[in-house]
C-alpha cells in the first residue's frame, strides 16, 4: 500500500504542475484561508504583547480613584457634578486602609517642554513621592523626589527617556535646567524606556513633578486622581476597603450611591476583550468564507478533471486498479493541491508577519500555523471525495471507450 | 489443462425496454499457450466476449472460470485484481497515459501490484527491452511512433506475466509495416509459450492465430483450428 501512496502522491503532484495556471486559480480560495486565519493571529499575539506591556504600565494591583469611571456611559455632566477628589485624601487613606501599601494623588496635564531651543509638547503629572510604587516604570539614571522636596514645592523634576532623547541626546541630563511652561525645573532623574500605551501615547514623553510644585505653579484646578497600590492577591479586599473610607471621607449614607469610581485595569482587559473577540470573530469569518469558496473550486476543477481523465482511469482499472485506488489518486489530487496552497498561505504570511512585526511586534503563532496546515488538508480531503468517489463508481467499459 | 471456461454464457442488455442479447449462449474453452482470433462483424458480440474475458464485464447468467477461480459471481475488487494478476491488455488505441515515461507507463500495473519500486524498474525495463525498446525507456508517448507506442503497450501488457494476453485489434491505428512488426511480436510471445487473444475483423491479422471463432448475433457459429 505504501508504494501505492508514493505513485499517487508522485502523480498529484505531476498533476498539479502540469495545469499550473489551473491549479493557482483554484488554490486561491486556500491561500486566502490559511493567510487571514494566520495574519489574524499574528495580530492578536502582537495586540494581547501590547496590551501586557500597556497593562503592567497600568498595574494590575493598582486602584485608580476619580471621578470618573473607564469605558463607562455616564453622561459628562453626571461626571463633572461628583465633588474632586483631593489631595488630602491621600494622608487620610494612608492611616485608615491596612491593605494600602503606597497612595499617590495625580494630577495631570498638558505643558510645553522646553531645552535650550528644543520645545515639545506633552503630559506632565504631579504627584508624590510615592508615585514610582504605583507605576511599574524604574529609575534609569538619578533618583526621585523626597517627601521633603514636595512638601517645600521643590522645582525638580523626572523627565521621561523620549525627553531625555530629544533634548540630551548623548550629554547628561542630570543636574541640567528644563522648562516646563517657562518656568525653571531641575532634572533628577530619568525613567527607562517604556514603549506606547496601547499603541496611542507615548509614556516615555512625560515629566513628573511634585505635587507641591504642581499646584503653586500650575493652580489647583484640573483632575487629580489617586493610585493606590494594594497587595496582589488582596485586590479585592483592598478595593472593598478603600471604597468604605471614601465612603466615609465623603460622608455618604448607605442609601446614597458613590460619588467617585474605583477603576482597575479589569475594565481594560473587558473591554480588550470584547475587541479581541471582534477581530477573532470577523478573521474566523473571513477565513470560514474563502475555505467555503475555495473547497467549492476544488471540487468543480476535481470534477473536470475525473471528466477529463476518463479514460486513463479505464485504463488503469482494465490494469488492476480497485475502486479504492481510484478513489486514493483523486482524493490526494485534491488533498495535493489543498496541502500546497496551504504551505504558500503560510509562507506568505511568515513573510509578512516578519515585515509586521518591524512595525508592530509580534509572531505568527505556530500552533495556529500547523492548525490552518491541518485545516487545508481537511478542505481537500471533504472537496475532493465527491468527485473522486465518482472516479472510483466508473464503469471500466464505458471510461474505456471515452473520448 | 482448460484454462478459460466459458460455459452457457449470456449477456443481455435492456436498451430503451428492449431486450439485447450481445451474449447469447455462448460456450468455449481456451487452453493453455493458444492463439486466437475472434472474429465477427460489429454488433456480434466480439467487444462483449473480448471484456467478457478480460474479466472487465461480468455475465447476466453462465459460469465462467478462469484458471480455477469463478469470475462470474466476482465483485469489483475481485475483478480488478484478478485484471492485474491474470490479463495482459493491449489496446486499439494504445492508451498510454501521455505525461508519463514509457518505463513508468510499463511500471503502472506493478504499482497496483503493490511491488516495490526497485523491482519494479527491474521488471518493466525487462518488458521493454523484450519488445526492444530498450533505448526510448525514458521516451514519453507523444517521442514514439505507434508502432513503437504498441510495443510500450505490449510490454504494459506483459510486465505482470499475465496467464493471457488480450489484444483488441492490435494493429487498427497503425500502417501496414509497424502492424506487421506487431504481430511479429505476438508470434514470438505465443511461440514462448504466451497464450494469445486477438480480436480483430481483419482476415490478414487472424491468419497468425493458431485458432479463429467467428461470433454472429451473440452466437459463436464457427470454431476452426489450424496447424
Amino acid at each position: 500500500m505504501f508504494s501505492l501512496f508514493f505513485e499517487n502522491f508522485r502523480i498529484s503532484i505531476g498533476s498539479v504542475f502540469a495545469n499550473k495556471t489551473r491549479s493557482i486559480l483554484t488554490a486561491l480560495g486556500i491561500v486566502i484561508g490559511v493567510l487571514s486565519v494566520t495574519l489574524m493571529g499574528t495580530l492578536i499575539s502582537g495586540l494581547d504583547r501590547s496590551f501586557e506591556n500597556s497593562m503592567s504600565w497600568l498595574g494590575k494591583d493598582i486602584l485608580h480613584i476619580s471621578r470618573y469611571e473607564w469605558f463607562s456611559d455616564m453622561e459628562w455632566w453626571e461626571v463633572k457634578n461628583r465633588p474632586r477628589l483631593r489631595s488630602e485624601y491621600v494622608e487620610k487613606i494612608r492611616q485608615r486602609s491596612k491593605y494600602a501599601l503606597a497612595v499617590s494623588p495625580v494630577m495631570q496635564r498638558g505643558a510645553s517642554l522646553a531645552y535650550k531651543d528644543k520645545e515639545t509638547q506633552t503630559e506632565i503629572f504631579g504627584t508624590n513621592e510615592d508615585y514610582m510604587e504605583t507605576i511599574s516604570t524604574n529609575i534609569e539614571q538619578g533618583r526621585f523626589f523626597t517627601e521633603t522636596e514636595d512638601i517645600s514645592g521643590s522645582r525638580v523634576t523626572i523627565i521621561g527617556h523620549g525627553i531625555k532623547e530629544a533634548f540630551f541626546e548623548g550629554d547628561n541630563p542630570i543636574g541640567q535646567y528644563i522648562k516646563i511652561d517657562n518656568v525653571k525645573f531641575k532634572v533628577i532623574g530619568v525613567l527607562e524606556k517604556q514603549g506606547k500605551f496601547l499603541g496611542f501615547f507615548s509614556v516615555d514623553k512625560q515629566a513628573v513633578l511634585p505635587l507641591g510644585a504642581f499646584n503653586r505653579i500650575f493652580s489647583k484646578r484640573g483632575w487629580m486622581r489617586l493610585s493606590v497600590k494594594v497587595p496582589e492577591d488582596k485586590v479585592s479586599e483592598g478595593l472593598d476597603e478603600i471604597s468604605g473610607i471614601m465612603r466615609q471621607l465623603r460622608r455618604l449614607k448607605p442609601s446614597e450611591k458613590s460619588d467617585f469610581s474605583i477603576n482597575q485595569t479589569k475594565a481594560f482587559e473587558s473591554q480588550y476583550n470584547t475587541l479581541k473577540f471582534a477581530i477573532g470573530g470577523t478573521g474566523f469569518f473571513i477565513t470560514l468564507l474563502s475555505l467555503i469558496v475555495g473547497g467549492i473550486g476544488i471540487m468543480n476543477i476535481m470534477f473536470v478533471t475525473v471528466k477529463e481523465r476518463t479514460k486513463e482511469i479505464g485504463v488503469r482499472k482494465a490494469i488492476g486498479a480497485t475502486n479504492g485506488m481510484i478513489l486514493s489518486q483523486f482524493l490526494m489530487e485534491a488533498v495535493t493541491i489543498c496541502l500546497v496552497a496551504g504551505l504558500v498561505g503560510l509562507m506568505i504570511a511568515y513573510i509578512s508577519s516578519i515585515f509586521i512585526n518591524k512595525i508592530f511586534p509580534s509572531t505568527l503563532p505556530i500552533g495556529l500555523s500547523i492548525f490552518s496546515i491541518v485545516m487545508s488538508i481537511f478542505v481537500g480531503v471533504v472537496s475532493g471525495f465527491i468527485p473522486a468517489y465518482k472516479a472510483s463508481k466508473l464503469d471500466p467499459i464505458d471510461s474505456l471507450r471515452y473520448e | 489443462m482448460s484454462l478459460i471456461n466459458l460455459n452457457d454464457i449470456y449477456k443481455i442488455y435492456n436498451v430503451g425496454g428492449e431486450e439485447v442479447r450481445a451474449l447469447d449462449g455462448v460456450d468455449i474453452t481456451i487452453n493453455s499457450n493458444e492463439y486466437l482470433a475472434i472474429m465477427g462483424p460489429s454488433g456480434s458480440g466480439k467487444s462483449t466476449m473480448m471484456n467478457m474475458i478480460g474479466c472487465l464485464d461480468t455475465p447476466s447468467s453462465g459460469i465462467y472460470m478462469f484458471e480455477g477461480e469463478e469470475v462470474h459471481i466476482m465483485d469489483d475488487a475481485q475483478l480488478a485484481s484478478i485484471r492485474n494478476r491474470k490479463i495482459g491488455f493491449v489496446f486499439q488505441t494504445f492508451n498510454l497515459l501521455p505525461k508519463a515515461s514509457a518505463l513508468q507507463n510499463v511500471e503502472i500495473p506493478l504499482v497496483y501490484a503493490n511491488i516495490k519500486k526497485e523491482k519494479r524498474i527491474k521488471m518493466a525495463s525487462k518488458a521493454l527491452k523484450d519488445v526492444g525498446l530498450e533505448d526510448r525507456m525514458y521516451h514519453k508517448p507523444n517521442e514514439l511512433s505507434g508502432g513503437q507506442r504498441q510495443r510500450v503497450a505490449i510490454a504494459r501488457a506483459l510486465v505482470n506475466q499475465p496467464s493471457i494476453i488480450l489484444a483488441d485489434e492490435p494493429t487498427g491505428n497503425l500502417d501496414s509495416k509497424s502492424g506487421h512488426e506487431i504481430m511479429g511480436i505476438f508470434d514470438d510471445l505465443h511461440s514462448q509459450g504466451n497464450t494469445i487473444i486477438l480480436v480483430t475483423h481483419e482476415d490478414v491479422i487472424a491468419q497468425h492465430a493458431k485458432r479463429t471463432i467467428r461470433l454472429f448475433d451473440g452466437k459463436i457459429t464457427d470454431d476452426t483450428k489450424r496447424k
